[in-house]
């Protein structure tokens, strides 16, 4: 076959494209009158022709090189928990398929959407699944919840969605014929869900009637929110057109608003104009720009020139015939409607300025039923006025969106703010949720628009920062004020600066007293009294925690405010070291919250880590580890599982772990702690008591090195954050692994630091100053002074005897050091001392762990088959060192040198 | 943590089209930062590199098994004892040439083929008619074929 030179394809090419246009069975005729005109060319025509036929036949290029991920044979796959049952669609975005869950725990099926979405990074995987949690935590009841995100092996993302079995909403309300009136009235329900979407700065990009089910129930649902952003690529938003959104399949515009063609900022206003030509469809039954089949060329000139969606022509076609049947009227009467207030709510959001449609979804709302009420509305047909500040302010707020870290932020800031105000809401027993949901609009419109800074990124630290400065500059002693400067104390507090939370929360408080308003007051001085406690002040502690749950009076009103501040008032309890009250306190704020009508999740979860944390501190282990994993579940089901929260989570149930002797658990707890804090961009660092705590079980596990350069991070972080007791105990640590690793040089001098510190920050009866002593002792017993030794844990466990007699902290701390003394009495010939001592702390160690494998409980056998063994007792000495194998092999692993000393003790003929 | 477990234990799930399609389009959007007049003709410039992804992705598992997930199912029956990879990479070459002397028709079959578009997304990429694009089609079809088997022959 002779190759076709770039000529000859010129020459050929406009006469192939003409006998191609002309039907099969007339090319032959065609070809004749060809070959006359053209003889030279009619030879190859007829041969390309011949060609095409052939390749026609064998399809040639017509499938596709690679498979679809929709074939049938990924039934009965497993994803996660679930297993793929049948395809459902083929979406814009890509392949859904429904799957049920395959761990038989409880019947539930799904929707799993396999998003066409290909994250190379792992950075890109990270993104993906920080962002579905957060808009995983978008509950309402018309937004098809989002139960999981993840990313297969290949790296093809996934959603795991709740199943609705519904009608597109434009079909729904056509076969139903349900009139102009009902439709709007549906169409508020739409519109309260994807309020609440903003409220959590949640953009849906991508609204359309397909994307609205109705069910058989009447209830409506909406899908895939704000997924369209998870398929964003980072930054270069200029790009990011639809075309992205839409996943490269079918590009229709029908739905898109001015700046999504163009390419410019997408905002809450994008969604107003999706919203907008919705409601023109369900109204009306054509497209604002108009009737039939527009090709997408008008559609980006009608959407991007027209300023004005175009009012209902006055001709009276069949469409129109059929369109005012379907809604029980008549096309007249349809025409009018159009032409009154509802044509100008339309107007108003479809306006080509994102900063000319209304402002939010919910004025929206509150104009269609101040409609439906014959009421005034607020738009007005001759609202031209073009605020330039405005279009400022939204261009901001785009900025704002692109950043993660805000989320996070302004989501915790806005939610502890948003709680106050639901229970002030609630004393007036009218929760209207779309003006609740105004309520936070509010707040954030006022931080985005001026508390964040424009264009450079910043962290969550900086945001807060300004926030509290813009707060402050308010000079207005408004609650607002108040509310908000609690709630950035707060989140101080939850980044662990707490210096910055007491300087902030002091300030509310100041602010508070001048309001009337209990709600205020009472938060303002609990939020403040945790601050306080911190700081070892804990009596001026308590008496705000007090002070604070008296503002409040018993109304059922109340119950959430109350519930705030018990939630303080445990952490008080905790921390002057009252564990039972501490207990009480967590499970009355857990008895107000169930009284609330309103349950804000953050708040149980707050009370399980809570009570978690008392069980810990009053020594009861097991009962703390399984209240954490309770808290574990919960967090991970709302998505949370990688936030900060999750990260102290984290710390606190492996420190439980390490407090029972299992550092083997507790150490990849800790580093997922880690990762987490690490990967958190709003965060400014690792927190000390991270680092601190981290340390201990690096010590435990004989990883000096490691641990060694931990708690060195953890000491210098305290004192940038002038955190002096978490400094404090940061060098104490440092101090026990200079010394366990026989670095005496190094410990001496840390210890030369260390005891001025603790003698001027705590008193001489609290648990660490007698931590302290039981580690000096262990100093003088390596320096060989077995006599100082001795006095010294002596004056360690008297104070901690005395503290368990006095319910306060330090009790747990007993047994360990009991250990300690058993070893230095045995130093000192006084065998019978140490078997006591040891055993002893066998028994606090059993009580407090019920038979669960502890290193501690393998150190203190250790130390009794030492005792019994000295004591010629051989055979019960065999004992202990075997109990001794079993505990540390368990706890820190077979070949840690604590296990293999134990081993060897075990095994040899013992004297 | 039973999130990494799961993140760990995906199913392997093949690539579809329009997943190497957003691939291509990171790929641009993040490395080259480009700009472009309008979305036909990003599209056409996604549409190359997705070729250029799909032929390495092939090559890279040509090797072992033949076809693996690419199988030029439809392809002619003079090409048909080619390995995947030379199919491909042939197509490509092809492809090239067909740029040089009409760059249009050589898109459409990116478009077509590569990334799996109708002919209806692509006349509306275009803003031409679906036929029109269907005859592009069937004639870079036809140039195509003949390059291939001339190479074959030659």
């Amino acid at each position: 076959m002779p190759t076709l030179t770039p000529e000859r394809w010129q020459q050929i090419s406009p006469f192939l494209d003409e006998v191609l246009e002309i039907p099969e069975g007339e090319r032959v005729n065609w070809l004749d009158s060809f070959r006359v005109q053209k003889p030279e060319l009619a030879d190859l025509l007829q041969e390309l022709l011949n060609e095409h036929c052939a390749l026609q036949r064998k399809h040639f290029l017509e499938g596709s090189p690679i498979h679809d991920t929709n074939q049938s044979s990924l039934a009965g796959q497993k994803i996660g928990a679930y297993t793929l049952l049948s395809p459902i669609g083929e979406g814009g975005m890509g392949s859904v398929w429904l799957a049920e869950r395959s761990d038989g725990r409880f019947e539930r099926r799904v929707a799993i959407k396999f998003l066409r979405f290909s994250i190379a990074t792992a950075g890109g995987a990270e993104r993906f699944r920080r962002e579905g949690r957060i808009l995983g935590q978008l509950a309402h009841p018309h937004i098809a919840e989002l139960i999981d995100a993840g990313v297969t092996l290949p790296g093809e993302p996934y959603l795991v969605l709740e199943y609705v079995e519904g009608q597109h909403m434009d079909e729904y309300c056509d076969q139903r014929k349900l009139g102009v009136e009902a439709r709007i009235r549906l169409f508020l329900d739409v519109l309260s869900a994807v309020a609440q979407a903003h409220a959590n700065l949640v953009v849906h990009r991508d609204l359309k009637p397909s994307n609205v089910l109705v069910r058989n129930d009447v209830q409506v649902k909406l899908l895939d929110f704000g997924i369209a952003k998870l398929l964003k690529g980072e930054g270069n938003p200029a790009t990011a057109t639809i075309l992205t959104q839409e996943g490269g399949g079918a590009l229709t515009f029908q739905f898109a608003a001015p700046e999504q063609v163009t390419g410019g900022a997408v905002t809450t206003a994008t969604d107003v104009y999706a919203l907008g030509v919705m409601l023109y469809l369900l109204v009306t039954g054509e497209h604002p720009a108009g009737r039939g089949q527009l090709s997408p060329a008008d559609l980006v000139k009608a959407i991007v020139e027209t300023e004005t969606p175009r009012a209902l022509d006055a001709v009276m076609s069949p469409e129109a015939k059929m369109a005012a049947e379907k809604r029980r009227t008549t096309p007249e009467r349809l025409r009018r409607l159009l032409r009154g207030d509802l044509y100008t709510i339309l107007g108003k959001a479809l306006k080509k300025n994102p900063g000319e449609r209304y402002s939010s979804v919910t004025a929206f709302a509150d104009d269609l039923q101040r409609f439906l009420k014959h009421e005034t509305i607020s738009a007005r047909p001759d609202s031209f006025t073009y605020r330039i500040n405005r279009f400022v302010r939204r261009n901001r707020l785009a900025i704002a969106f692109s950043s993660f870290a805000l989320f996070a932020i302004i989501a915790g800031i806005v939610g502890t703010a948003v709680q106050a105000r639901t229970a002030r809401r609630q004393r007036d027993f009218a929760i209207d949720q779309l003006a609740r949901a105004e309520g936070i609009n509010d707040l954030n419109r006022f931080l985005l628009s001026d508390a964040a800074p424009s264009g450079k990124p910043f962290t969550a630290l900086d945001l807060l920062t300004r926030a509290e400065h813009i707060v402050e500059r308010r000079k207005t002693t408004d609650k607002t004020s108040i509310e908000l400067l609690t709630s950035i104390g707060d989140q101080y507090e939850q980044l662990s600066e707490n210096a910055s939370a007491r300087r902030v929360l002091a300030h509310a408080y100041e602010l508070s007293r001048n309001v009337n308003d209990p709600s205020v007051r009472s938060r303002a001085a609990c939020a403040l009294a945790v601050a306080i406690a911190y700081t070892a002040d804990t009596g001026r502690a308590e008496a705000l925690f007090r002070e604070g749950l008296a503002e409040l009076d018993t109304d059922p009103r109340f119950a959430l405010d109350r519930a705030y501040c018990l939630l303080r008032g445990d952490n008080v309890a905790r921390e002057r070291g009252s564990f039972a009250e501490a207990e009480a306190r967590v499970q009355a704020a857990q008895k107000f919250l169930s009284q609330s009508s309103v349950h804000p999740e953050s708040m149980e979860l707050d009370s399980l880590i809570d009570l978690a944390e008392s069980y810990r501190v009053g020594n009861r282990h097991i009962d703390a580890i399984s209240t954490f994993q309770i808290a574990w579940g919960l967090l991970a089901r709302s998505g949370r599982d990688d936030t900060a929260t999750a990260a102290q989570l984290l710390d606190l149930w492996a420190l439980t772990l390490e407090g029972a002797g299992r550092p083997l658990d507790a150490e990849p707890l800790y580093r997922h702690a880690i990762a987490i804090s690490r990967s958190d961009q709003a965060n400014h660092g690792l927190g000390a008591w991270l680092l601190r705590d981290y340390a201990t079980t690096l010590r435990d596990l004989g990883k000096f090195e490691e641990a060694e350069n931990y708690a060195e991070h953890a000491y210098s972080r305290a004192l940038e954050q002038g955190e002096v007791l978490m400094a404090d105990t940061a060098l104490l640590q440092l101090f026990q692994i200079h010394l366990q690793s026989h670095n005496l040089k190094k410990a001496e001098a840390t210890m030369a630091t260390l005891t001025p510190r603790i003698e001027r920050d705590f008193p001489p009866d609290h648990y660490i100053a007698a931590i302290l002593a039981a580690q000096k002792g262990l100093l003088a017993r390596a320096q060989g002074n077995l006599e100082l030794a001795l006095e010294l844990l002596d004056h360690a466990v008297s104070v901690l005897e005395s503290a368990s007699r006095t319910g306060n902290r330090g009790s747990e701390q007993l047994p360990r050091i009991l250990v300690y003394r058993s070893q230095v009495e045995l130093d000192l010939g006084h065998n019978e001392e140490a078997r006591t001592d040891a055993h002893r702390a066998l028994e606090h160690f059993a009580n407090s762990l019920s038979g669960a494998f502890s290193c501690d409980m393998g150190r203190a056998y250790m130390a009794l088959g030492n005792a019994l063994e000295a004591q010629g007792k051989a055979d019960e000495a065999r004992e202990a060192y075997r109990s001794a194998v079993e505990q540390l092999e368990n706890a820190v692993g077979p070949d840690h040198p604590e296990a293999r000393t134990a081993r060897q003790f075990a095994g040899r003929e013992t004297r | 943590m039973a999130k990494c477990e799961l993140a760990r234990r995906g199913v392997p799930v093949s690539l579809s089209a329009t997943t190497l399609l957003h691939q291509a389009y990171i790929e641009i959007a993040e490395r080259e930062k480009a700009c472009f007049p309008d979305q036909a003709r990003f599209m056409g410039y996604a549409a190359r590199v997705m070729r250029g992804l799909i032929i390495d992705h092939a090559r890279n598992r040509g090797a072992q098994k033949r076809g693996g997930r690419f199988e030029i199912t439809s392809m002619g029956s003079e090409v048909e004892n080619l390995a995947d990879v030379g199919e491909l990479t042939q197509l490509s070459e092809a492809l090239d040439e067909l740029a040089n002397s009409d760059a249009g028709l050589s898109e459409i079959v990116d478009l077509k083929f590569f990334c799996g578009f109708t002919f209806a997304e692509i006349a509306a990429m275009k803003g031409i008619s679906e036929r029109t694009v269907q005859r592009q089609w069937e004639k870079a079809r036809i140039y195509l074929h003949r390059k291939i088997s001339a190479d074959l022959e030659g």
